[in-house]
């Protein structure tokens, strides 16, 4: 294998896992720009998407696109009942809506080891075989990955920019109380975009279910890769997420490839460290307080 | 997290502390000791000393987190100074022979130190930023104590660090690191309450306040800031080194980033307004998941159900119980 | 004050379990949930079936006294911490005569001198010399670890596969260092070139990157040992996703299930793998069918391997005379010799490696996949595989 083919190998790999980074920690930004809560339970919403993908896909046989429509309605509603149950009460105070959602977060992992096991249940592809372009080799799974999260993000792109829930809610993020003045109603926004968020994360679980398989703790790693990538590319900025995301997977995807995982994952923190104390709020953040 | 769009009603009970509860509430560490005194010898067996143990050195990780706190700052790396602590004792202790009662002050002094540097770096990041980075920091820990395995021995551990000693007893055995465990856990808990009443602890309860505030009052928030930063992880670090020469064998495991939310989690269920609340939220969460082993796998839902219950009812913790209740019986103050 | 303390205990003992005597508690510690669950779960399944032989005999007869054996079983999460707290409880608060576990080397290295401190006979799998030094004589180990199966298979690879040049990747932990390092010795001594090796966070998912790494070295054969079982079956996948076309070995460590359930039959066709003992036997086949009608699934080698053992202590109890007498049953159980197990015949071993005799034994083998299934090509001992 040469430089080139390992390079353009890498740079796929990258795509991938960047997409899926960027598909978590727009969510995640989304939630902490309009309600100010870092929620510790998104990565529990993913798993919760790789196993509807596992019961909706692989056991019952519907099409892929039942699956990701399914994962987007029940983890929205349900997200949205979290919101409006447990993290509502406490909103006002972003360190106890934290702790809330990490109390949420080991419920629901339990509750899906206690149900499901610890063992992990493979899914067949989507899309199977392989993909040759000269000596580079890669699965038409992962390309499926980057296609699909590609589409995701821009209907969520469209979605905000163009309707009126969508402006409603930058507008929440961006000043809460100029948005109430404007009669935007905060008390609908708040669900609405916290369902959203999760929902986000669970169709990322759905497509990544086929490629990493389905268990309870799927969740974890790509959670804390959302809070590096939302820290990357600046707290509550949408386009900071995608930009983050997709930076720290060809980070890491080249790291790894041309210095070896340890490195890369030093390399890595040491960067947006080093990223933070130049831009204190990320690349694309607003300045805080 | 202390931005400026939360503006929650500023708890103040610490300035009504009058003569008298000063007094009540010395008779009431008084009362502690004493009882500490017989403790091992009334619990069950001693798997309970163990447990009092980790709840104690648990107490000490809340209170030095308040600490951190009280000046408006959240650290997310709390475990990693900790960890840092533990392994530069049981180094000491292990290759250069620093008999064990010394290297632990060496620890507190080294990470108190490697706080305040840190601190003076990364302090001037404001509110949830400051937060993140401390996050990225305990991370940074982790991989170092994994990977640079000539000085840590990597994911392998340190094993046999020598119990601690002093004046010829040795603190190895279980319930004598109680007695221990107990004195450094009140030490850092009157040092606590010390601090609070102090000059330095008014300055940090302004800054915790508002920030800009005391910051054009004149008060040098970023010194107090650094201050507070290196004084809590330094006890952090003491710590740390406490359970490296009780359990005996310490590796990157020992203290990773869910140590440390588990430590905030302390704070919060137990009660962030005074430092009493850092103590009752050690000692209530602890000890939790060893009642509720009997539930078996309800066990971890059972404790996030309970996490998130206390939040939800008593937004002010579990110290808030008593003034909910003054207030629901109709009186309140 | 500690003989106070002891006497009060003892006494508390006495009054709490006067009404029924003759109730013994074992004990576990082992990960059952989160990465090592498949073999925790395993070592778990085991112990019940153990003491299920037993109560169902009408209890365990030791020096005139029948006993009643229960289980206490903690999750370890493979976790150091978690592992000395759940030991702890095992030893003061349940009693447990013995102790079933736990996995991995940084949980053993955490609790061993809790254990040996009590005299508790531990059965581990944890692969580091800690479990089998002169200064801990409870702790004994079902499992082979890599150091001793490792060289006949790998010669063997080398010698009848033609491996040349062999990548691997490791968790980035005790395990994975020790097994590194034990398996690049074993492939350099045989005459292959083992250098293409990196490490990996426990808990990662995507190995692409280092894969394509790996591979770009040149390799003709990938090794899966030191990896869990889970994530042996991602790495078989993803190497097939990148065109691999060599030979995968797996010299160590069951997770034929795991891996043919994570990456399919498809992708582990061909596939050479360790099977810790010859999967052919009949004992083997009816132990598998019970396991699996109580526990469903599929079985992971580990549970006749800790069977096997667990019986042994049970043996040396009986032949002691005494539950509680640690020196005493481990004096008989280093008697038996040819023990009866469901995978094979059990001996210990050990004196020429560490100086003591606390490992147990059973001749194993090298398996091929063909089909989804393992078929065993060639049946080792200490020496060699042929």
């Amino acid at each position: 294998m040469d430089m080139m083919t390992l390079l353009i190998q890498a740079g796929v790999n990258g795509l991938v896992i960047g997409t899926m980074y960027a598909l978590m920690a727009i969510g995640f930004t989304l939630v902490f720009g309009i309600m100010r809560v870092v929620n510790f339970a998104h990565g529990e919403f993913y798993m919760i998407g790789s196993f509807i993908a596992f019961f909706t896909y692989a056991q019952w046989q519907l099409p892929f696109v039942v699956t990701i429509l399914a994962a987007v309605l029940l983890v929205g509603v349900v997200g949205a009942l979290v919101e409006w149950a447990l993290i509502r009460p406490l909103r006002g105070d972003e360190l106890t809506g934290m702790i809330a959602t990490l109390g949420i977060s080991v419920v629901i992992q339990n509750t899906a080891l206690m149900y499901f096991g610890a063992s992990p249940r493979p899914m067949p592809d989507v899309i199977s075989g392989l993909v040759r372009v000269g000596p580079a080799v890669f699965s038409w799974s992962r390309i499926f990955v980057i296609i699909a999260a590609a589409l995701v993000i821009g209907a969520f792109w469209l979605f905000m920019q163009k309707s009126r829930t969508g402006r409603a809610m930058r507008a929440v993020a961006q000043d809460r109380e100029a948005a109430l003045i404007q009669g935007i109603d905060v008390e609908k926004i708040f669900p609405l975009a916290f369902g959203i968020s999760v929902a986000l994360a669970a169709v990322a679980g759905a497509m990544m279910a086929p490629v990493f398989s389905v268990s309870p703790f799927v969740g974890v790693t790509p959670m804390l890769k959302a809070f590096i990538v939302v820290i990357l590319g600046g707290l509550g900025s949408i386009p900071g997420a995608v930009l983050g995301g997709l930076l720290l997977g060809m980070i890491e995807s080249f790291g790894a490839t041309l210095l070896g995982a340890m490195v890369a994952d030093m390399l890595q923190l040491a960067l947006v460290i080093a990223i933070l104390l130049v831009r204190p709020s990320g690349l694309m953040g607003r300045k805080e307080a | 997290m202390n931005t400026t769009d939360t503006t929650v009603a500023p708890p103040a009970p610490k300035s009504r502390a009058s003569a008298s509860g000063l007094w009540t509430r010395l008779a009431l560490v008084a009362a502690a000791c004493v009882a500490a005194g017989f403790t091992p010898g009334l619990l069950p067996n001693l798997f309970y000393v163990h447990i009092a143990n980790l709840t104690l050195i648990s107490g000490i990780f809340a209170l030095s987190l308040w600490i951190i706190y009280s000046v408006g700052q959240l650290s997310l790396c709390h475990a990693a100074f900790a960890g840092l602590g533990a392994y530069c004792s049981a180094l000491l202790s292990l290759r250069l022979g620093v008999p064990p009662a010394l290297s632990l002050v060496i620890a507190g002094l080294f990470t108190a130190t490697m706080a305040a540097l840190l601190g003076a770096v990364i302090l001037r990041l404001r509110g949830v930023y400051f937060v993140l980075v401390t996050f990225l920091f305990g991370q940074m820990f982790t991989l170092l104590a994994l990977n640079w395995q000539d000085v840590t021995n990597g994911a392998n551990g340190l094993i046999s660090i020598a119990p601690i000693k002093l004046l010829g007893i040795s603190f190895g055995p279980r319930s004598m690191f109680f007695y221990l465990a107990f004195a450094m856990f009140m030490a850092t808990l009157l040092f606590t309450w010390a601090l609070s009443r102090s000059t330095f602890g008014r300055a940090f309860n302004s800054i915790e306040q508002n920030i800009d505030l005391a910051e054009s009052c004149g008060i040098d928030t970023a010194r107090f800031q650094v201050i507070a930063f290196a004084i809590g992880s330094g006890i952090a670090g003491v710590g740390g080194a406490l359970i490296a020469h009780y359990i005996r064998y310490i590796s990157p495991d020992t203290f990773t980033f869910h140590n440390s939310v588990a430590y905030i989690t302390m704070l919060v269920v137990g009660g962030r307004s005074i430092f009493w609340g850092a103590v009752v939220g050690a000692a209530f969460l602890t000890p939790l998941p060893e009642f509720l082993r009997d539930f078996e796998g309800l066990q971890h839902i059972i404790y996030g159900a309970i996490m998130v219950l206390v939040l939800r009812t008593l937004p002010g913790g579990l110290i808030s119980i008593p003034s909910t209740l003054r207030r629901l019986t109709g009186g309140g103050k | 004050m500690k003989t106070s303390l002891l006497t009060l205990s003892a006494s508390a003992i006495a009054l709490g379990t006067f009404a029924s005597a003759e109730t013994m508690t074992v004990g576990l510690v082992a990960p059952l949930s989160g990465g090592g669950a498949a073999w925790g779960n395993a070592m778990k399944g085991a112990l019940e079936l153990a003491v299920e032989d037993i109560n169902g005999a009408g209890g365990l007869e030791v020096g005139g006294t029948t006993y009643e054996i229960s289980i206490a079983a903690y999750d370890s999460h493979y976790n150091p911490n978690d592992a000395v707290t759940a030991v702890n409880r095992l030893i003061y608060e349940d009693e447990a005569a013995f102790i079933v576990g736990p996995l991995g080397s940084a949980p053993l290295a955490a609790l061993v001198p809790v254990t040996t401190e009590n005299k508790k006979i531990t059965v581990t799998g944890g692969f580091t010399p800690i479990a089998m030094a002169e200064e801990h004589p409870y702790s004994f180990r079902a499992v082979l670890p890599t150091q001793i199966y490792g060289n006949p298979q790998i010669a063997y690879v080398v010698e009848k596969l033609g491996a040349k040049k062999v990548g691997s990747l490791f968790p980035n932990d005790e395990t994975g260092q020790t097994m590194a390092n034990d398996i690049s010795t074993g492939y350099e001594a045989a005459g292959a070139d083992a250098s293409a090796v990196d490490y990996y966070e426990r808990g990662r998912v995507d190995f692409v990157p280092l894969l394509t790494r790996v591979i770009a070295q040149g390799i003709d054969t990938f090794e899966l040992d030191g990896s869990p079982p889970q994530t042996a079956g991602l790495l078989v996948r993803q190497l097939r996703d990148l065109g691999f076309e060599g030979n995968i070995v797996r010299t160590g460590g069951d997770a034929t299930n795991d891996i043919l359930a994570v990456a399919g039959p498809e992708a582990s066709e061909g596939l050479y793998v360790h099977m810790e003992y010859d999967g052919s036997l009949d004992s083997l086949a009816a132990y598998e069918t019970r396991y699996i009608d109580a526990y469903g699934g599929t079985m992971n080698a580990f549970s006749p391997l800790f069977y096997t053992t667990i019986n042994m202590i049970f043996e040396g109890m009986k032949a002691a005379g005494t539950v509680e007498d640690s020196d005493a049953i481990v004096a008989e159980m280093a008697k038996l010799t040819d023990f009866e197990g469901p995978a094979g015949n059990a001996n210990w071993m050990g004196q020429e490696v560490w100086g003591v005799m606390r490992q147990q034994y059973i001749p194993y083998a090298i398996g091929q996949v063909t089909d989804g299934t393992p078929t065993v090509i060639a049946t080792c001992d200490l020496e060699k595989c042929e």
